[in-house]
């Protein structure tokens, strides 16, 4: 196989390894954040506005960051506090960041659909030292930006967090039983907060990455579901923080391929970006099936909605 | 032993108030050192809410707390715990898919460096404490694996982790088996005697003789009285407790059951949730002009029962048929095939809380107002408001949501719904839970009503009293088996509880009734 | 969502039978105030901007015209997530299957030519025949596998997309370099009356359509049942109501409506399908039908008030600095408004200090954290 492909398959995967760690916080905690797209889509134009009036690429990044934790703020006051239904405040946020980013581009940056410029810096490709010269590993993992090695890094992060500490554990205890939580002093809607203002955080890590390393440039609705395709990884994996980064990888590597194989075999690229979507409602098809066939013979009716 | 001297907890003229509802009038109360403290009073009395504010779940509207002399006033919980009170729920606030360890630690996590778990320590700790309190726990055991009473312990061992002093204890008792109930009271007893506080929530007379120092009497949002056990009777308390001398029984003339059986269930066998056998094989049978009470400790299979009877859920194995037609699991055709059925959950089940009184009394009444493919929403609405004034629902409406009406008044809405069917077979489940005490005796006479009407009237019930008042048969269910029969007029309390407990299991024969005691005297 | 909170007093009495009205126009108000403070910190004079979205879409026939045009396609998916939330469904994939609607009308409008009076018709059902089978996937997981049909609609969606992208640019192609499918043929096409706008027959068959649920709900046995499944499925299907049935139905007749707002775009606006057309009438349709409150009528009053958005959002765009997607940033903030379940009680509370009672016997059961599922 062509090494070019696994190589971008790296750099293609991280802004989904980004926001399927931040999208798993939430789901641990108990809550279905759709509102991925919209938190990176923030971040993104944040990035690039402020790479292009300061050209430092370190607050831009750090503005990227705090402008998707503050829409993520956002979501958690409507959903936490106001009882807004998830799926529908998710919803509203993530359009309501698609239209507004649209908005300033024009109004700040004065284009319509698509900004960039010379003056936007990008984050520079890093050669690991040893691994370089090893020959295949060396060339599909060295020579990324630092943001790539960052997303990767966060991964057993997430992992060790969410499974050894303290507040992994008392996170995950949230999600399944609140009321238990609650009962052990713990504060529930601060935890649930934290998660995620957390998952802003993540956002924010791939929508700079998106605007800043992967191109460099702004376009209107530039993620591209990629905060759909994260969400649909988690569901896959169930929550599972490596797991779920290996399926973001695979749907990563599906979309590259969608990009190189239809030149090699005329297949449709389409078909390739389908995998995500379909294959996340198999995983959910055959869930269901086996729940069901568990449950179905004697158990009593539910229809539980939402 | 009871040490006399400073109270551990002071509660002096506690108020609390939802919105224009006082649910606590003036509520006073001491808790001495290593004593058993029973709260009593009526379902609604207010023992829950007096008892949430001391645990820091709400704040109170007026009056002060002192704790070991020193005025508290909880935000929260966490603050409460932090001053040595526990609080065991009614029901547990565990996390099922946790370790008993991750569930006792919670909240109060013994840590490494960087914020890391020290799992080992808290799988020694846990150990360490329930050996000491003699309370047997593996602590790597899934909670969700665990029986009920195994996940009680656990509740205990949270609060005992937390070093608490007080502890309470909201209605230990109403899922455990007597022989669990024992083990506990003996637990209470040995914390006692090692210094704790226990406040002792429940209903249950005997259980506060059984075991208590001191109890308090609650009713309608006031502390009546804080007697001496040995100072007093279960009839004295039960006085207190409903303000006049408690009906014993339900007014009502012999039964004349015409053995007609309306409802009929052979050989039924239903799984429960977990896949767990929770009707066994069972049979048992109701006759036109009869009311048969179901006895039994939660969590035998009554609930399962009920639902297969309603068609909520899919039997395993066996029959049940109603007026003579055999049933599909499907609610549509049992209700057709002439069920009324009154359930315990009237939130999720049996109303809908947001929806307004006219159309919960017109859901399963629709027929009645359809025209072709039309629906006559007028004409619902006036035969809402006679229901209303026929069955005294107090504060309705026909447009004003169920929800905003009181427990009493929903379950009024529920019966005129269920009672004005053209149904021969009545299922009440737990009907005076949440009522007071006046509707509660409406709610009876209007059974017995329909007893007398020549219809068959089968009343599950946790409150074995309601069912020893009410039925003309008794049955006893235990884990998922019929395991007594009984005339209600020739057996008491005393020997329907020994059958709940499972003790003196009879060879079931139950499907078919002896003659004799088909017919109560 | 709460229990309705019946108050004491005549104002409360005023308020509480204004209160389905209030509530939209209160998150509107909201929407047009942070949306102005947005338009100020952009240099631009909000009052000027606001004339311009009115004049630019209500002033002169021609405006208004383009209005009822962009309100058409709102009409279907705004009705559409409206029945479908009301029955305690979350069809949040009307975006899928209007596309997927779209396709089929697209395909049987051009592919079979026949008189008009039989081609249009059974063009404008295989819109709706589409729509009703895509939004089948989630309706039959949700009963009989128990999936999360809000899941599946969200996956749903871009697979519509990708999947109709796919038959535009691979299997029922155009010669020419856009990737759409051919030209629907004449008989196909819904009438229009006008130059100024794409208009067309289309925007009838919605209003009939909002008019015919909304007599539904009201009136009918089907309409009654949907309400309360929508809300406690439990307890209708303990009434009697064939709970799993309806809801497959429901989710059918709603992704079916969907699948027309699909065709009134392919048969009366574009002339053909086009691979990607939508801005997103779908989503547009979740705003519509929350700020109706799910009601039939309401989704016209909202259909028309986003569809003047739209309409007027291109006026905007050539006479200011401003972006015409100011129009759904102030759609989307109603939505966040109407969907916190504060807005009524908190207004309440600033309007009538004394809190409204509760029942009784919330006391019991005294949660810690009320908990979202």
């Amino acid at each position: 196989m062509d090494l070019e492909i696994l190589n971008s398959a790296v750099r293609i995967s991280t802004p989904l390894v980004f926001a399927a760690m931040g999208g798993l916080l939430t789901y641990q905690a108990g809550m279905l954040n759709i509102a991925l797209d919209g938190f990176m889509i923030v971040a993104a134009f944040t990035a690039v506005a402020t790479a292009y009036f300061t050209g430092s690429l370190e607050l831009a990044l750090l503005a990227a960051i705090l402008a998707s934790m503050l829409l993520a703020a956002l979501m958690a006051m409507f959903n936490i506090k106001f009882r807004a239904h998830i799926f529908i405040a998710g919803t509203a946020v993530t359009f309501l960041a698609y239209g507004l980013t649209a908005l300033l581009l024009k109004g700040v940056l004065g284009q319509d659909g698509v900004f960039t410029s010379d003056r936007i810096p990008t984050f520079p490709v890093i050669h690991l030292p040893v691994i370089e010269n090893i020959p295949i590993i060396g060339e599909i993992f060295s020579g990324h930006t630092i943001l790539v090695y960052v997303a990767y890094v966060f991964v057993p992060i997430v992992a060790w967090t969410l499974y050894q500490t303290k507040w992994g554990l008392q996170l995950r205890v949230v999600g399944e039983a609140p009321e238990a939580a609650a009962a052990a002093g713990i504060n529930v809607d601060w935890v649930k907060f934290q998660a995620m203002l957390l998952s802003g955080l993540f956002c924010g890590f791939a929508g700079a990455y998106l605007s800043l390393a992967y191109v460099s440039l702004f376009a209107n609705k530039m993620t591209n579901e990629r905060g759909l395709i994260a969400l649909a990884a988690i569901f896959f994996a169930r929550g599972n923080p490596y797991l779920t980064a290996m399926v973001a990888i695979l749907f990563g590597t599906a979309t590259a391929l969608s990009v190189r194989l239809p030149q090699v075999t005329g297949l449709a690229p389409q078909l390739l970006q389908l995998i995500p979507y379909v294959v996340t409602v198999l995983a959910l098809v055959l869930v269901g099936w086996r729940t069901t066939r568990a449950r179905s013979r004697h158990s009593a009716w539910r229809f539980d909605i939402g | 032993m009871p040490d006399a001297s400073v109270p551990v907890v002071s509660m002096r003229n506690i108020v609390k108030r939802f919105g224009n509802f006082t649910a606590i009038h003036s509520a006073s109360m001491d808790i001495r050192r290593g004593e058993i403290h029973a709260l009593v009073g009526e379902n609604g009395a207010g023992k829950s809410t007096l008892m949430n504010i001391l645990y820091g779940l709400l704040p109170r509207t007026d009056g002060d707390i002192d704790l070991r002399g020193e005025p508290v006033r909880f935000a929260n919980p966490k603050e409460a715990i932090a001053l040595g009170i526990g609080m065991v729920h009614q029901h547990f606030k565990l996390a099922p898919s946790f370790t008993v360890a991750e569930n006792i630690i919670l909240g109060s996590e013994p840590l490494k460096s960087f914020g890391r778990l020290d799992r080992i320590r808290a799988e020694r700790e846990t150990k360490a404490i329930s050996e000491r309190f003699g309370l047997n726990l593996d602590p790597r055991a899934i909670i969700a694996t665990l029986p009920v009473g195994l996940r009680q312990r656990v509740e205990i061992l949270k609060a005992l982790y937390r070093e608490a002093e007080i502890l309470i204890l909201d209605e230990p008792t109403a899922v455990l088996t007597p022989q669990e109930t024992r083990e506990l009271f003996a637990t209470m007893r040995s914390l006692a005697d090692s210094g704790h506080s226990i406040i002792f929530i429940t209903h249950k007379l005997r259980e506060v003789l059984a075991v208590s120092d001191r109890i308090s009497v609650m009713r309608q949002g006031r502390i009546l009285s804080t007697i001496d056990n040995k100072n007093v009777t279960a009839q004295e308390i039960a006085s207190l407790m409903v303000g006049r001398s408690v009906l014993l029984r339900v007014a009502k003339n012999e039964a004349k059951p015409t053995g007609e059986l309306l409802l009929d269930v052979k050989g039924l066998t239903a799984l429960g949730e977990r896949g767990e056998t929770a009707v066994d094989n069972l049979s048992l049978s109701v006759s036109a002009g009869e009311i048969v009470g179901l006895a039994g400790v939660q969590g035998n299979g009554q609930d399962e029962l009920v639902e297969c009877i309603a068609g909520l859920r899919r039997p395993v194995g066996g029959q049940v048929q109603i007026c003579g037609t055999p049933l599909r699991p499907n609610p549509r055709g049992n209700r057709e095939a002439g069920l009324a059925y009154i359930p315990a959950d009237r939130g999720d089940l049996g109303l809908s809380l947001e929806s307004s009184i006219w159309e919960n009394m017109t859901v399963g009444h629709l027929g009645k107002f359809k025209a072709g493919p039309f629906f006559a929403a007028t004409r619902a609405k006036q035969r809402a408001a006679e229901l209303i004034a026929r069955f005294d629902v107090r504060g309705a409406t026909p447009d004003k949501a169920a929800g905003s009406l009181s427990g009493g008044n929903q379950q009024k809405v529920q019966i005129a719904r269920e009672l004005t069917r053209d149904a021969r077979l009545i299922i009440a489940e737990q009907p005076s839970q949440g009522v007071d005490i006046g509707a509660i005796e409406a709610i009876h006479r209007t059974l017995v009503e329909m007893r007398d009407a020549g219809r068959a009237v089968f009343v599950v019930s946790a409150d074995l009293d309601e069912v020893l008042s009410i039925s003309d048969r008794v049955l006893v269910i235990y884990r998922g088996r019929i395991v007594a029969n009984l005339k209600a007029a020739d057996t008491d309390a005393e020997e329907v509880g020994r059958y709940m407990g499972g003790l003196d299991e009879e060879p079931a024969s139950v499907g078919a009734l002896p003659k004799e005691t088909q017919h109560v005297v | 969502m709460s229990f309705e909170t019946t108050g004491s007093g005549p104002g409360m009495a005023v308020l509480n039978f204004c209160r389905p009205a209030v509530q939209p126009i209160v998150a509107v108000l909201i929407a047009t105030i942070v949306g102005g403070l947005l338009v100020l910190a952009l240099g631009e004079n909000p009052i000027e901007v606001y004339g311009l979205l009115i004049s630019g879409s209500l002033v002169g026939v021609p405006n208004l015209l383009v209005t009822l045009q962009m309100m058409t396609p709102l009409l279907f998916t705004g009705l559409a997530v409206a029945i479908s939330f009301r029955a305690g469904l979350w069809n949040i994939g009307a975006e899928g299957q209007m596309l997927v609607g779209a396709l089929f009308a697209g395909v049987v409008g051009y592919a079979f030519p026949m008189p008009w009076f039989l081609h249009l018709p059974l063009a404008i059902l295989a819109g709706f025949v589409g729509g009703g089978l895509w939004s089948a996937i989630p309706a039959l997981l949700r009963v009989y596998l128990g999936v999360n049909e809000l899941v599946v609609c969200l996956m749903l969606n871009p697979i519509a997309l990708l999947l109709t992208g796919f038959f535009a640019t691979h299997v029922f192609k155009a010669p020419g370099p856009t990737n759409k499918l051919p030209d629907i043929a004449p008989s196909a096409a819904l009438p229009t009356f006008s130059v100024y706008s794409q208009v067309n027959a289309g925007i009838f068959i919605a209003l009939a359509c909002c008019i015919i649920f909304a007599i539904i709900n009201v009136r009918t046995v089907r309409g009654f049942e949907w309400k309360i499944m929508g809300l406690s499925p439990r307890f209708a299907y303990y009434g009697g109501i064939n709970v799993p049935r309806r809801a497959i139905w429901v989710m059918i007749l709603s992704g079916g409506i969907a699948g027309l707002a699909g065709a009134e775009q392919v048969l009366g606006q574009y002339g053909a399908f086009y691979d990607n057309f939508s801005p997103g009438y779908g989503f547009d349709g979740i705003a519509v039908a929350m700020l109706a409150n799910f009601n039939p009528i309401g989704v016209i009053v909202a259909a028309f008030l986003f569809g003047a958005l739209n309409g007027g959002s291109g006026v905007l765009q050539m006479m200011t600095g401003l972006s015409k997607y100011l129009v759904q940033v102030l759609q989307f903030i109603t939505v966040l408004v109407l969907a916190a379940q504060f807005s009524w009680d908190w207004l309440i509370l600033r309007l009538f200090p004394e809190p409204p009672p509760k029942s009784p016997d919330a006391v019991e059961p005294v949660n810690a954290t009320p908990t979202e599922a």
